[in-house]
């Protein structure tokens, strides 16, 4: 795919997205484990990460500080995994710039 | 566990306290209070008072810097946008938050409007529990104090006063609730329920409700706003370390 075209450079945003949230969690929770390394449709609770409830606080907390979005129980299902917050951010970010 | 090694660039060395309903009575005292015994302040105010309020002068005078943001606490946009506001430029850091914001609106059970009651609820309920859900998210890593304003009327209950009194038995539930859901995180949550303190709210009643209300005080007189604000910084600081959950009556011995 060209570098120059615009799927080319939303991929590179979107990769770069889910790298910025894949650090922000792992290290705002103080996990042992390389950001890198988790996969973008793992599991965030249960068997995949195995984060628990304490957690959804410091994920919300995170999610609205470094991305600017704003998480509460009626999108409960953005904690599936990475894929599914950085679905929900770009969504949020394209609602508030009025797209 | 209180705050407070939140030092770096841009966070201000002085612990700092937010106050919902800072510009007049028990939030105003609240704020000077807390300034005294060493806090800078942040003040949230449906007015949004200028940098030359009597709140701001007597923080300043008492060592402490005043921010004042323009809120009213019922609406869920305006408290986001004024807790990143204010985060933004505390360095995140918030080591204590009184949550004063509380209106009346009284009248007879059988001849209120839903209107009249829900307007009570919003502010005084919805209101509290939106500051206490940024305050949590505020405070999650370094713990922190929150007080809330409750009142006898919510203990005991108050004719004429249904809507207000739901809404100060709901803040206490609420204390209790938020207490154990955060304890873990350092933050304690804990109440003050003043009787009749000599603030705008109890000189609009007319006189002679005035006087036969203080007749039932043992005390024989109302409180003066500076005496709830000691209570509240009593709980707001570290003095009151291992105190949670619990609601404080400042009431000259009313629901003795």
């Amino acid at each position: 795919m060209p570098e120059n075209t615009e799927q080319y450079q939303r991929a590179q945003r979107r990769f770069e997205l889910n790298a910025a949230v894949r650090r922000s969690i792992i290290g705002g929770l103080d996990l042992p484990v390389d950001p890198d390394l988790v996969d973008d449709d793992q599991p965030l609770f249960g068997r995949g990460l195995e984060l628990d409830s304490l957690d959804t606080l410091e994920i919300v907390s995170l999610m609205e500080e470094d991305f600017g979005v704003y998480i509460t129980d009626e999108q409960r299902f953005v904690f599936g995994s990475v894929n599914k917050l950085v679905d929900f951010a770009e969504a949020a970010q394209l609602a508030d710039n009025g797209a | 566990m209180h705050s407070v090694d939140a030092t770096g660039p841009g966070v201000p060395a002085r612990p700092v306290a937010l106050i919902t309903g800072a510009s007049r009575g028990i939030g105003h005292a609240s704020a000077v209070a807390l300034a005294q015994a060493g806090y800078d302040v942040v003040g949230f105010s449906r007015s949004g008072e200028s940098d030359s309020s009597e709140t701001a002068e007597l923080v300043r005078q008492a060592g402490g810097t005043y921010s004042s943001h323009k809120v009213d606490v019922s609406v869920e946009a305006d408290v986001r946008t004024a807790f990143r506001s204010f985060l933004a430029a505390t360095g995140r850091r918030l080591d204590a938050v009184v949550v004063s914001a509380g209106i009346t609106s009284d009248g007879l059970a059988a001849t209120m409007s839903a209107d009249r009651f829900d307007s009570v609820i919003a502010v005084n309920l919805r209101g509290t529990f939106l500051v206490c859900r940024e305050a949590v998210k505020a405070m999650r890593k370094s713990g922190g104090s929150i007080v809330l304003l409750s009142s006898t009327s919510g203990v005991s209950g108050q004719a004429g006063q249904i809507n207000y009194s739901a809404s100060k038995g709901g803040v206490n539930a609420m204390t209790q609730s938020l207490a154990k859901e955060v304890a873990g995180m350092g933050i304690r949550v804990n109440a003050v329920a003043p009787g009749f303190t000599d603030t705008d709210m109890f000189r609009r009643m007319d006189a002679k409700a005035r006087h036969d209300l203080t007749r039932h005080i043992p005390l024989q007189r109302v409180a003066h706003a500076d005496e709830v604000a000691r209570a509240i910084r009593f709980l707001a600081t570290p003095e009151s370390s291992y105190i949670t959950g619990q609601i404080l009556p400042v009431d000259g011995g009313l629901t003795a």
